[in-house]
Parts: C-alpha cells; structure tokens; sequence
C-alpha cells in the first residue's frame, strides 16, 4: 500500500510541476491550467488519503477497475470537447483578424497613394 | 413619394465581389469585364491568400484588392467582400467566382430584378433555361437533391442551389456581413437567407465552362461532398443566428 502511495504521489508531483513550468514558460495559460492543477491535487489527496478509495467504491458502486476506466474516459471526452469549443472559438476570432487586416491594408495603401499623387 | 422617385434616379452603386484563390489566367479578363460595365460598378477582388500573381495583376487592373494574409476559404473572402461593401455604403453587392465562368454582362439583369422587384437575393441560374453550359451528370443529380432538400426544409424553390453567381441586397449583404456560413457558403447561406426571411429570386443566366483550371469539385469527391453539405445545412436549420 505504502509504495503504492509513494508511485501515486510521485505521479501527481510530476503532474503539478509540469503545469506549474508550462504556466511559466508562458505554454499553458492559466485559465486551462486550472483543470490540470485541480487533477495533480486530486491525485496527491489520494496518494495521502488512501481510505478514500474504498470510500469512493461505497459512494459511487465502482469496485472495478473498468469502472474507474470508463470515468477516465468520461474526463477524457470532456477534455476533448472543451479543446474542441476552444479551438472553434480561436478559429473565429482569428477569421475575423484576418479580415480586418486584409480591409485595414488596402485602406493604408489607398491612403499611401493618395499621398503620393 | 417624390423622395422614393429621387431616390430610384439616382445611380446604384455595386460593389462586384470576386473571391480569388490562384486565378491568375483569369482575373484580368474579369475584372475587365466587370469594369466594362460602366458607372457604378466596382470590381472589389478578394485575393484570398493566393500562391501566384492574383494580387498584382487584379491590382494593375484597377481593381480595388483585398489581400487576405491567410487563407480562408471562398465564404470568408467573400464575406471580408461585404464587409468592404457595407463600410463603403454600397447599394448592392453582386457575387462573381473568380475563374471567368459567370456571364459579368448579365450582373445588370440580377440588378435590375433585384431592384424592381424589391428582392434581397438574386441567383444567377444555370438550369432555368437550357443554356449552353454543360454540367456533368452527377453534379446535376447532387445540385438537385440539394436543391431538394432546401425546397422540402424551408419551402425555397431555387434549382441551382449551389450557384455562386448572386446579387444581394444591402440589408442581406449587413446580414452576411455579421453572419456567413463558411464551409459550403452557396447552398448553406440559402438556409440563413430563408431564417433571416429574405425574398429570393432565380434568374436564368449562361455560364461558361471554366476557362482554367479545375472545378473545386470533382465527381469523385462529389457524393462526399453532397453528404457533408446537406449535413452541414441540416445543422443550420437549427443555428441560432
């Protein structure tokens, strides 16, 4: 049980400080790296809480291991939906960017050859 | 009554939209021909990120050039078009592809529809009439079921649903501006058309086969195509625009 806890730790240890880099080195912003601190912390309360285990089992009925891998392919789908609104959010921002700078550079040009005529 | 008289002497101004992607061979000849209209007739180029001349020849045209620094695909350029055209209080707003195969000498018609008969959307048909363009077979069959689907969903009768030879209005063209579909313009935008309450017209007009190049369709791709496209207007009936 004890090593156990020791590799579970370690995992959300790793988990937390490379989010905590990303963070830094400006790769992940903050609002997306929310949900990933949220899941280093859960996994380090597990890892120092171990009889929460068998009380999540009693709470929710999942005593298997393909149980706990379908609420980990729930959170998976989640996660990739979410990408996936921001993503479609991105790529309309960035349709109207490329728009607006295609109409502000035919303004700079007509105003350059007004200026030169 | 005397304003409304004033208003239909003085001269329409149109902004003439021509989405481009590597059309080289044939943009000159047709901003050409869009400027061969005479007064009132603006040929407003989109070059949407093309990897050729594009740009410079429809610049040394005369043409006034909207260079897109990304591509964006034939809905985003053309709606960068209305933009342009509302910013620049334009009257109407005539769609014309960039490869030479619509007939800019029939833009005065759709106009004049367009006008007379207090419309919002004018489409440039190849079906009404039997004209001397030839479309394959599969392409008929698939622009008919689309058409199909369009009558059956929202009560349009328009038989060349995917032409992109179209005259709009001033208020359709604000409308489009704000909100345009973007990955099957043509058929999808009908569906926004049909929300937004818009009268809608066909007229028939000859085209031309394309004079370079080739079509972005191919019959192979075709049945995919018709499938994605009704998908993606099956979805726009239940957008909140």
């Amino acid at each position: 049980m004890l090593r156990m806890q020791i590799f579970v730790g370690i995992i959300s240890l790793v988990l937390f400080a490379l989010t905590f880099e990303f963070i830094r080195k400006k790769i992940l912003r903050e609002e997306y790296s929310i949900l990933w601190l949220f899941t280093s912390l859960s996994i380090a309360i597990l890892s120092l809480w171990p009889q929460m285990v068998p009380l999540i089992s009693k709470i929710t009925g999942f005593y298997y291991v393909t149980a706990l891998l379908l609420v980990i392919t729930i959170f998976l789908v989640a996660l990739l939906m979410h990408f996936s609104i921001v993503i479609s959010k991105i790529k309309d921002v960035n349709k109207e960017l490329i728009q607006r700078h295609g109409l502000l550079e035919l303004r700079i040009r007509e105003m350059e050859q007004k200026k030169s005529s | 009554m005397r304003v409304l008289r004033k208003n239909e002497k003085m001269k329409k101004r149109v902004a003439v939209i021509v989405p481009a992607y590597n059309e080289e061979n044939t943009i000159g000849s047709v901003v050409r021909r869009i400027q061969a209209l005479g007064e009132g007739y603006d040929a407003i180029v989109v070059n949407d990120d093309s990897s050729d001349r594009t740009f410079s020849i429809a610049h040394q045209e005369g043409a006034t050039v909207i260079d897109l620094p990304c591509n964006l695909g034939i809905g985003g350029a053309v709606q960068t078009g209305f933009l342009y055209a509302l910013r620049n209080a334009y009257d109407a707003c005539v769609q014309v592809d960039g490869d030479g195969q619509h007939p800019t000498e029939k833009i005065p018609y759709l106009l004049k529809t367009l006008f007379e008969e207090d419309l919002d959307i004018v489409i440039g048909s190849r079906f009404i009439e039997k004209t001397g363009y030839d479309i394959s077979f599969m392409r008929r069959i698939g622009i008919g079921i689309i058409s199909l689907f369009l009558k059956i969903f929202t009560g349009i009768s328009v038989k060349d649903s995917t032409s992109g030879f179209r005259a709009i209005n001033a208020r359709a063209a604000r409308l489009f501006a704000n909100n345009y579909p973007q990955d099957y313009p043509e058929p999808e935008s009908l569906i926004f058309a049909h929300k937004y309450g818009f009268k809608i017209k066909e007229v028939p007009t000859e085209m031309t086969n394309r004079l370079h190049g080739i079509s972005s369709i191919t019959p192979v791709k075709s049945g995919y195509y018709m499938i994605k496209v009704l998908l993606a207007m099956f979805i726009d009936l239940f957008k909140k625009i």
